[in-house]
Formats: structure tokens, C-alpha cells, sequence
């Protein structure tokens, strides 16, 4: 049984379709990559996953237990759970008060040993004591992976996880990445061929809403279809 | 890692002023009605800040809610019920249409939930105005007597007042064990971010909806004890201006802190009394109470002092040791 076995997945907004028949089934603890130009439905299929679109149709299956329709709440305590394109963590509270929100409706919290090695692991000694807001952008996106982490989700959706961080911070958040494949499965959302490559098991490719391709990077990478219409262009 | 710390010796400071006040008034049974006004403020207010400064909503039709507890329990009272049993049905009954008004607040966020709100306390306010039979109209209920108290009699001015103090002293207490249990940590993820709340697994909608049955209690069971205190409601009591009033003590005070509101009731409810011989200028005394605690707090009285450093503090952010 795949951990995410999502099936025929449509979206409509009026006249678009952002997402036509996409399946996209993930195995736990395999590494999936999703890419695709800008307004692919990338983000969509991510929001339709996490139970944040009330109309997308089709069958989504998570860990056997059918999940299209149910409030993002649900999802997350199911152990689905995801990060946005744009950090967002609580601005105005401490590093400590986004833990403890992330705790209070947690259904496997981590235990308190736990989130302090999980601290040390992202290098945040230290810098909870005072509001999240006051981070870097950097230090907001540790943030947000902890807050996921104390939860212990069966699978993290990450949504461009290395977007506006500095080539520095980019190669610091790559090397995280590869070591959080061991704590949680991870679904990675990238527009940097980079992190896809160094990071994914299997790659998923949006166009124009409809999947053209999925395999393993390499096989990616050298897919005509794929080069053409996004790697050839400026997006890439 | 308990994100808040709690101290109760505040709590047993002002039970002491809660209960002393009346007490030392009594002399003076004016004053001492002044006193009792300002401790269902605080009921009041400390409600509010459940809703405005913890949860994030402002809900203007509050007064409305405690209008319809007052009204409520009033009728029960006239058709023959005891006081207590009738506040008690007449709160809860309340509570749960507040609840039901509140469920705009799903659907719509900050500036757009205070609009409709506006709009539903208007409502309620024209309602009282209607239903003459239920209410009397723009007449108002007069004597309306003082509560029994078992076992013959009624209650006097002065155990009126220290029932009052007990209730302002309960609804602190509740605030402030609310806010340091995991409903409190709820609330404030949701005014913060509430479509992040419900990713980290809260279910808002709930949340939501408990926020609004307490706070419409703390309304409730303040519009319930009002009606006998004063002897006098009538749809006046329970107008917009009233919510603005109770939201201006939060706002003023201090939203989100556990006292701010508590000061705020204190320093703005009695103004209307004890400026009642200069009433030219009452006004323009509030109006600029509340301009001067907007430029100079603008996190209210009890936030000046705690919040507002924060922002220059995280831009020096030292390291800290270990926790």
C-alpha cells in the first residue's frame, strides 16, 4: 500500500483547470519531487492534498484511508501535513509559543527529549526565546520544519522549502533536507533543478495542470517532452 | 515548556480591591453603585478580551448578547421563577445564540466579522425596540426587584456588590486558567494565523465556537445582574455604544494581556458617573483618554509596558543558553 495514492485529482477555478486527472501515488520513505513551470498546479495539488480545496475531485488515499473532502485539521492530524511557499510561521510569538501551538493538537507528539535534539539538529539553540517575527528568513523556515517535526508527520509536503533563501543558505537547506528524508517522507515542490536533483527519488512533472512525466531524475532530465517545456525555458 | 507563566498574587490583589471597595463605600451607597458598575465592566471586558484580544475577533453585537441574558431572565423572573435559576437558563440561553451569532466569524475574518457583527447588534438592539411584549419597547423595564435569596428575603445593596465582586474575581481566574491551558494556546494560534492553526492540526471551527459560548457567558451573566442592579433596562442598556464601550476598556487596558482589560473597566467605567456634573465636557475627557492611549499605547496600557519592546528586541537578538 502506497502512502499517498492520489487518483484523477481535478481542479477547477471557474474556466481554469488547474489540475486535470493527476495521479501521483508516493511510497513511505521515498523522496518525491514535483516540478513544473510557474502556475503548473503545483501549489494546487499541495492545497488539494492538505484538504485546503473543497471542490477537487478524484480519490486521494492517504495511508489507505480516503482523505478528499476532510478539513485540513483532520489531514494534519492523520499525519499529513505541509509548509507554504511563503514561510508562515506565528510572527508575533515566541520560537517556544510555535512550538507549543504545534504541540497543543499534535496526535504523535514528539516527546520533550525529542524536540530539543530536533532543535539542536536545525541549530536553533537559542533563538525561540524571542518573536518568530525577528528571524531570518532562513531561521523562519527551521522554524517551520520544526513546528512540522514535533508533530511526527507521516509525510511533509514541502512548498519550494529553499525559496528566497541565498545561495549559502540554499547549499545549509539542501543539506538539511537530505538528512530530514531520514526522519519523516518528504513530497518536495522545487523550482531549483539543483534540490531536485540532489534531493528526489522520483520526480513528478505539472504542465498546464496535466502530469507529463514521472521517474527518476536522471530519466527526467533527459525526457524530451520535459526539456522542451520547461528545462529549455528561462524557468528552469 | 509552558509558553506562559502564571502569577496568582495579582489575582489575590485585586480580589481584596474586588471585595474592599464595596466594603469601605458602603457609607456612601452611590459610590458604592459606582464600584458595582465597574466590576461587571470588568465581567464584561474581560469577556471581550477573550474574544478580541486572545481569539482575534471583534465582536461588536457583546452588549446585545448581555441584553438578550437581561431581557431573558427578566421575563422568567415576571412570569414567577426564583432570580438565580432564571439568570442561570437565561445566561446559557444566550451564551448559545451568541454562539449562533458568532458564526459569521467562520467565514469571515477581522475587519469583515466587526462589520457584520455591527450589523447583527443592530438587529438585536431593534428587537428589543419590537417585541414590546417581551421587552416593553423604547420604555424599558422599570423596578425591577433585587434577587431572592434562599431562605426569604432579598438581597441587599451591599452583598449585591461583593456577589459582584466574587463573579469579576471568578471571570479573571477563568481568563486567566484559560489562557495557560491548551484551549488558550488554541485561541492565540488562531488570532495569529488561523489557516496555519488548522494545518498544525487545530480544529478552528470548534475553537471558534467555545471562544464565542464562553465569552457570550461572560456577557450573559453580566447583562443578567445588571437588569436588578440598576432596577431599570431598556434597549438603550444594550446598544452598540455599550459593546464600543466594553471593546474601548479592552482596547484600552490592553488586549491579550490577562489585566489590561481589568484596568481598562476600572479607569473608563466610572468616568460616566463621576463626570455626571460636568456633563458638557464628559465627552471630550474620553475622547481624548482614548486618542492619547492610541498614539502613545497603542497596545493599550497594560501592552505598552509588556509588548511593545518586543519588535526592538528581536532585531538585537542576544543568543540565550540552553533553556
Amino acid at each position: 500500500m502506497s502512502l499517498l495514492d492520489a487518483k484523477g485529482v481535478s481542479m477547477r477555478f471557474g474556466g481554469v483547470t488547474a489540475l486535470r486527472d493527476v495521479d501521483v501515488r508516493q511510497e513511505a520513505n521515498e523522496t518525491l519531487g514535483m516540478i513544473g513551470p510557474n502556475g503548473s498546479g503545483k501549489t494546487t495539488f499541495v492545497n488539494a492534498m492538505t484538504g485546503h480545496l473543497k471542490t477537487a475531485q478524484g480519490k486521494i488515499l492517504f495511508d489507505g484511508v480516503p482523505i478528499l473532502g476532510r478539513r485540513p485539521f483532520a489531514i494534519a492530524s492523520a499525519g499529513l501535513t505541509r509548509t507554504y511557499q511563503a514561510v508562515r510561521v506565528f510572527g508575533q510569538l515566541t520560537g517556544h509559543e510555535n512550538i507549543a501551538a504545534a504541540l497543543v493538537d499534535a496526535t504523535r507528539p514528539l516527546d520533550p527529549t525529542g524536540v530539543a535534539e530536533t532543535i539542536a539538529w536545525l541549530n536553533l539553540d537559542g533563538r525561540l526565546g524571542a518573536p518568530a517575527g525577528g528571524l531570518t528568513l532562513f531561521e523562519q523556515r527551521k522554524l517551520e520544519l520544526l513546528m512540522r517535526l514535533v508533530q511526527r508527520p507521516k509525510l511533509l509536503m514541502l512548498d519550494e522549502p529553499v525559496g528566497g533563501l541565498s545561495s549559502h543558505e540554499v547549499r545549509a537547506m539542501i543539506a538539511l533536507l537530505a538528512e530530514l528524508k531520514a526522519r519523516c517522507t518528504v513530497f518536495l515542490i522545487e523550482h531549483t533543478m539543483k534540490v531536485i536533483r540532489e534531493l528526489a527519488d522520483r520526480v513528478v512533472v505539472l504542465l498546464a495542470g496535466e502530469k507529463i512525466a514521472d521517474g527518476p531524475p536522471r530519466d527526467i532530465l533527459a525526457d524530451k517532452r520535459v526539456v522542451e517545456n520547461y528545462l529549455g525555458s528561462h524557468d528552469a | 515548556m509552558r509558553p506562559y507563566i502564571t502569577r496568582w498574587w495579582p489575582h489575590v490583589l485585586f480580589a481584596l480591591a474586588a471585595f474592599g471597595t464595596p466594603l469601605l463605600l458602603s457609607g456612601n451607597r452611590y459610590f458604592a453603585f459606582i464600584a458595582g458598575i465597574t466590576l461587571i465592566s470588568v465581567l464584561w471586558s474581560t469577556g471581550m478580551n477573550l474574544l478580541y484580544g486572545y481569539t482575534g475577533l471583534m465582536p461588536m453585537m457583546f452588549g446585545g448578547i448581555a441584553g438578550v441574558s437581561a431581557y431573558a431572565t427578566i421575563g422568567l423572573v415576571a412570569i414567577g421563577w426564583s432570580f438565580w435559576p432564571a439568570m442561570l437558563v437565561g445566561s446559557l440561553g444566550a451564551s448559545l445564540i451568541g454562539v449562533i451569532l458568532g458564526l459569521p466569524s467562520l467565514r469571515l475574518r477581522g475587519f469583515y466579522f466587526t462589520l457584520c457583527s455591527l450589523v447583527i447588534q443592530t438587529v438585536i438592539t431593534l428587537g428589543f425596540v419590537y417585541f414590546v411584549n417581551l421587552t416593553n419597547g423604547d420604555t424599558g423595564i422599570s423596578q425591577i426587584p433585587l434577587p431572592e435569596i434562599p431562605g426569604g428575603g432579598r438581597l441587599s445593596g451591599l452583598s449585591y456588590d461583593l456577589v459582584l465582586a466574587a463573579l469579576a474575581v471568578f471571570g479573571v481566574i477563568l481568563l486567566t486558567l484559560i489562557v495557560n491551558a491548551p484551549f488558550g494556546r488554541r485561541l492565540i494560534a488562531i488570532r495569529e494565523d488561523d489557516g496555519l492553526a488548522e494545518t498544525l492540526g487545530i480544529n478552528v471551527t470548534r475553537q471558534k465556537l467555545f471562544a464565542f459560548f464562553i465569552g457570550s457567558m461572560f456577557a450573559s451573566i453580566g447583562g443578567a445582574l445588571y437588569a436588578p442592579y440598576l432596577g431599570f433596562i431598556s434597549p438603550r442598556s444594550f446598544d452598540v455604544l455599550v459593546s464600543l464601550n466594553i471593546w474601548l476598556m479592552v482596547a484600552f487596558g490592553g488586549r491579550g494581556t490577562i489585566w489590561g482589560p481589568a484596568i481598562g473597566a476600572v479607569l473608563l467605567a466610572p468616568i460616566p458617573f463621576l463626570l455626571q456634573d460636568y456633563y458638557t465636557i464628559k465627552d471630550v475627557v474620553y475622547g481624548l483618554l482614548i486618542i492619547g492611549v492610541i498614539v502613545l499605547l497603542p497596545a493599550g496600557i497594560a501592552g505598552g509596558v509588556r509588548r511593545a519592546p518586543r519588535p526592538a528586541q528581536a532585531a538585537t537578538l542576544k543568543p540565550e543558553r540552553a533553556r
